[in-house]
């Protein structure tokens, strides 16, 4: 059964995404810095480290990272400390952590730019985390979740802020394994995959439809792979830029 | 599935921008032959994958390493840096030298240093030393002597301005032949300088304003070619006359 071809709000197709933009050592003091947006949805991220010592109840044999969510607007919430979980399992197992044994390297993610659009009812969204080696495609799955929001969360906020975690680490000269690239995507009502969805797309249209089929879900795995090839190809032309701050873009 | 594109030669990512997780050489087809890695490369089974992101650099016969520019700075044995004393212990003086841990120079890693005439330094206090063991499990140990236990210009830098920049401009300011900025600087003012690997540089001159002068055209160079350099020197010697 091939899914529709679905129309989105600001014109793209189910397969394209947002402008990409990044921006690496934007930060004078941090010892690496990246800022990630896609559209609208701008990551700024800083990096110090690694600095002596670690915390008590980290394993001192390896190298432990600290994640620091700041969000756009309000207090700290559980929210937020969500994120933090789950961005520092992310860059843990992106992280070589046994080259510098009992340092803390600190990570802090600051949310510029949100995608301010009026609050939404109801999502349901998956959002994957996909790691890809740059040079070979070993498909390594890090984290799934299946996240019914309620009004103001972002769900696209997650994979922007992997993107730019990750370059401000390989900025900083902090040993990675290999870089981690991330996107979202949507699953519409009508069972077809949107990727990169904006948070006004974010519309359910029946609440009951909370199970997933297989077939969907490897189909929008698929398609979440083939864009991840698009990301890495940016992420590692950015790189490749000398110049301090130099601002590399694409559509 | 795996569409990894093959490494006749690791010949194709030489000299050019490698990022974390390229494989860079495939060893399966050099059973005998040894191979030396420097910085930001590390064996991952049967290939050599990169840890860093920078150029991809190779001496032959065997030698490889990645050449990359940040702010902190992975301590090598033999290196010259230049460190802030934190703390001063019993047998030890804890040095910052923008490392991931603190190095520690002994009390007694001085020319004729006996335990009666231990030098004494004040908190802040900077350092010209020399990395004599690096290890990341290990705080690095410095000293203040060279190889044969002479003085050799190591030793508390007095008076100056310190500034940091990035380990791939103090690398090239201590390039040989000597940096095209040093040099014309050095054409038309006097100055002394102390530039660390770690990224730390001490300026030393007659007067504040040659001191600034040379502080700041060195901190402008980080990006320029060897003719950019030349260019700028040329007319801030202008502007000063």
């Amino acid at each position: 059964m091939a899914p529709m071809e679905v129309d989105r709000a600001d014109g793209r197709t189910s397969n394209q995404l947002r402008p990409l933009s990044c921006t690496r050592n934007v930060l004078h003091r941090a010892h690496g810095s990246a800022r990630w947006s896609q559209g609208d949805t701008i990551v700024l991220a800083a990096v110090f480290g690694p600095k002596a010592g670690t915390k008590k109840e980290e394993n001192p044999e390896k190298a432990s990272i600290e994640v620091i969510w700041k969000p756009k607007t309000g207090l700290i919430g559980k929210v937020e400390k969500e994120y933090e979980m789950i961005l520092k399992r992310t860059l843990q197992s992106v992280c070589l952590l046994t080259i510098h044994p009992n340092t803390t390297t600190s990570v802090i993610v600051q949310v510029v730019g949100d995608d301010d659009r009026p609050e939404l009812s109801l999502i349901q969204l998956e959002v994957q985390m996909i790691i890809k080696n740059n040079s070979s495609i070993i498909r390594a799955f890090l984290a799934l979740r299946i996240t019914h929001v309620m009004g103001l969360r972002t769900p696209q906020l997650l994979p922007c802020a992997i993107n730019a975690s990750c370059a401000a680490l390989a900025d900083a000269g902090i040993p990675l394994k290999y870089l981690a690239v991330a996107i979202c995507c949507g699953l519409t009502g009508s069972r077809s995959v949107i990727l990169d969805p904006t948070k006004i797309e974010e519309k359910v249209f029946s609440y009951s439809c909370m199970l997933y089929l297989l077939v969907d879900y490897f189909n929008c795995l698929d398609r979440g792979y083939a864009a991840c090839a698009k990301i890495s190809e940016f992420l590692r032309r950015s790189m490749e830029s000398q110049a301090p701050s130099d601002l590399t873009k694409t559509t | 599935m795996n569409s990894m594109p093959s490494d006749s030669a690791s010949m194709s990512f030489v000299d050019r921008v490698v990022v974390p997780g390229d494989h860079v050489l495939d060893l399966t087809g050099m059973a005998n032959q040894t191979i030396k890695l420097g910085a930001g490369l590390r064996q991952d089974g049967d290939a050599i994958s990169v840890m860093k992101a920078g150029k991809l650099r190779i001496s032959k016969p065997n030698k490889y390493w990645v050449e990359s520019s940040h702010k902190r700075y992975v301590p090598c044995v033999e290196d010259t840096v230049l460190g802030i004393v934190v703390d001063s212990k019993f047998d030890n003086f804890l040095v910052d030298i923008k490392a991931p841990m603190l190095g520690l120079l002994p009390v007694l890693a001085f020319e004729g240093g006996t335990r009666r005439n231990i030098p004494k330094f004040e908190i802040g206090t900077l350092l010209y030393v020399r990395v004599v063991k690096a290890n990341n499990t290990m705080n690095p140990e410095l000293s203040c002597m060279d190889e044969t236990g002479k003085a050799a210009e190591f030793g508390p830098l007095k008076d100056g301005y310190m500034f940091e920049t990035s380990t791939g401009l103090a690398r090239m300011l201590l390039s040989s032949p000597p940096c095209p900025i040093l040099e014309a600087l050095g054409k038309s003012l006097s100055y002394e300088i102390a530039i660390g690997l770690n990224g730390r540089v001490w300026v030393n001159a007659a007067s504040p304003s040659t001191v600034i002068l040379v502080s700041n055209a060195i901190m402008n160079s980080e990006f320029l070619s060897a003719a950019q350099q030349k260019i700028m020197v040329e007319k801030l010697m202008k502007r000063l006359q």
